[in-house]
């Protein structure tokens, strides 16, 4: 009798050691992740543009056209000549906008359509569509202030330091 | 607390305030400096390359053209007659075409060397006499034998020390160029690590600026209201920037505060429209280039009243060509050094209140090229291992310089050609400062210390 459920209990302590044995075939996986550095839509813009690359690009962005190779030297000589290139391009800028030729949208222009506005002008100076934070940004600001004109975002862009990268 | 204690500690305290560093407005800690010997220097440097022999030395054509005829033709900077026979560094005489035949009048009573202490034999001791090594040892105080053009300065110029250690504005500080050839708009801030364009000093080409480039370029650029137009696209500007904030990758801007900025703008504007008005202030006498810049060097020192103000020539350089020309511009070159100084005398803030220093930045060779000119003279080069071309001279004048002194001869050699940025560093109290960063060549030593 001793010896029926002594046999009984080594099958069934067989069949639970089983269980646990074999009944667990799926295999685990683990998964590794590599750690990523979220970097800004820009950053892969870490090199400065030349001056006359500056200057070349500028000009189209702003005149939609190429500029004369002549004009491009004695743009550059002017750049050249004045230390604080912050200053020089402001003033280059300045100087293209009092022409009356740059192309720039009307104000009425950006106020229907903002985002449009927005996004064209990410496109046209950044080469890249703007990121949600912003677009909000720029909508808000364009909402915000009655006083700023399309003008004023287009001498910002093509000042900005963005634009003077690539 | 009795009276006796409160004294004590009131005296403990005031000492420990004025003891301690403090910070600066570009926020450095500063070092303690001494108080400045004056408010303002300018540096002229009397560029492209000068013989001792007709400078100096005031051999006009017996020194170089075998022709036994001395004289003094620079009676700005110096005492002495000027030639008498062959006189070709004048005014043309159209009537009676004879090159140079008339001399400048000289504009200041009493010449420079008797109004200041002149080093008339200073050595430029190392590397070779180009005009990047020169002109980079003016203004940094050390020689470049190594360093080719289009390279900025490897040592901080007098620029960024005086902007770092003496907390100096930007528009405190200007190079003014005779042109933006070779590395001269390189020459306002260094590449070294812990200066460089943070602490550069403005830059500006005037004939450049305000000639044909900037006339197409520049003039009549639209004039934004300050406080609403610039406002708001500094706005937008600043929150461009701040989206694309990565480590050095930024227009490169010299720092200037808003108000700098503005007031160089409007500067550029007021001066566009003395052109067109043709008011600028020039010498008078102002047949070349030098003439000119110095012209505009006025301008900038009327305008910004900086505290320092280098402003470079480089006519005289025709010589490799033309020793004729050569003369009348080395004629002009004093000219235009005397009327930068009698114009400095009459800005009521400079006035009495500017030292003025000079020197060439490099000297040029003893013996002659094959070249001659219209008048059967030779032509001189400056080459390098050639010893005349280590030869020149140093001038200063002004508030608190000594008058009438004379400090080493052509046998006993006294000053080097990388003095003047501890000498100015020494006049704006930040000597020590500048010395302990030790990036002045071994021998450099402020001119005040070797008299």
């Amino acid at each position: 009798m001793n010896t029926l459920i002594s046999d009984n209990f080594k099958v069934i302590l067989l069949l639970v050691a089983s269980l646990f044995l074999f009944s667990c075939t799926e295999k685990e996986y683990v998964y590794e992740i590599a750690p990523q550095d979220i970097l800004p839509v820009n950053s892969e813009k870490d090199k400065d543009k030349t001056k006359i690359q500056y200057i070349s690009i500028l000009y189209t962005n702003l005149f939609r056209q190429a500029m004369s190779p002549n004009d491009m030297l004695d743009a550059l000589k002017a750049i050249e000549s004045v230390g604080d290139k912050q200053i020089a391009f402001d003033i280059l800028v300045s100087k293209y906008m009092n022409t009356g030729e740059v192309v720039v949208p009307s104000n009425e222009e950006m106020r229907t359509n903002p985002e449009k506005f927005v996004r064209d002008l990410y496109k046209r100076f950044f080469v890249r569509q703007p990121t949600a934070a912003e677009l909000t940004w720029m909508k808000n600001y364009i909402q915000s202030r009655p006083d700023a004109l399309p003008e004023h975002f287009y001498f910002a862009f093509a000042t900005s330091n963005e634009h003077f990268h690539y | 607390m009795d009276r006796r204690k409160f004294i004590k500690k009131s005296a403990l305290v005031t000492g420990g305030v004025i003891g301690m560093p403090y910070i600066l407005p570009s926020g450095l800690l500063n070092a303690q400096t001494t108080p400045p010997m004056t408010e303002h220097v300018v540096f002229v440097l009397f560029a492209g390359g000068v013989r001792q022999q007709e400078s100096v030395l005031q051999r006009y054509l017996a020194g170089s053209q075998n022709e036994d005829i001395e004289g003094n033709i620079m009676y700005n900077l110096l005492d002495g007659q000027p030639p008498e026979d062959k006189i070709a560094y004048g005014r043309d005489d159209t009537q009676n075409n004879i090159i140079g035949a008339h001399p400048i009048d000289s504009i200041l009573q009493n010449s420079l060397e008797s109004q200041g202490t002149l080093f008339p034999e200073v050595r430029f001791a190392r590397g070779g006499a180009g005009h990047f090594n020169g002109l980079s040892t003016g203004v940094s105080g050390n020689y470049y034998v190594t360093q080719g053009l289009r390279n900025r300065p490897e040592s901080p110029t007098i620029f960024e020390y005086l902007r770092r250690h003496a907390g100096f504005k930007a528009t405190d500080c200007w190079f003014v160029g005779v042109g933006i050839g070779g590395s001269r708009p390189l020459l306002n801030f260094s590449d070294h690590p812990d200066y460089g364009r943070r602490y550069g000093g403005n830059f500006l080409a005037p004939l450049t600026t305000f000639g044909e480039p900037g006339q197409k370029h520049f003039m009549d650029f639209k004039n934004y209201h300050p406080e609403s137009d610039w406002e708001t696209i500094r706005e937008i500007r600043t929150f461009l920037n701040n989206n694309f904030a990565a480590d050095g990758l930024e227009i490169p801007h010299l720092y200037n505060s808003v108000d700098e900025e503005n007031k160089i703008r409007e500067f550029i504007r007021y001066m566009f429209e003395k052109v067109k008005q043709d008011q600028v202030i020039l010498p008078p006498v102002n047949d070349n280039r030098d003439l000119k810049t110095i012209g505009y060097a006025v301008e900038v020192l009327k305008y910004f009243k900086p505290k320092l103000l280098v402003v470079d020539l480089t006519d005289i350089d025709v010589c490799h060509s033309d020793f004729t020309a050569y003369l009348k511009n080395l004629h002009r070159a004093d000219h235009g050094v005397g009327f930068l100084w009698r114009e400095i005398q009459r800005i009521p803030e400079m006035q009495d209140n500017t030292i003025m220093l000079v020197m060439p930045e490099h000297g040029r060779d003893m013996d002659p090229n094959p070249i001659q000119d219209l008048n059967d003279w030779y032509a001189y080069d400056h080459s390098a291992g050639n010893e005349n071309t280590r030869r020149i001279f140093s001038l200063m004048v002004g508030a608190g310089i000594d008058t009438g002194l004379r400090i080493g001869s052509s046998e006993n050699p006294v000053g080097d050609a990388s003095d003047i940025t501890p000498t100015i560093a020494d006049i704006f109290g930040i000597k020590n400062q500048v010395k302990s960063a030790g990036l002045l060549d071994p021998n450099a030593r402020s001119l005040f210390d070797r008299i």
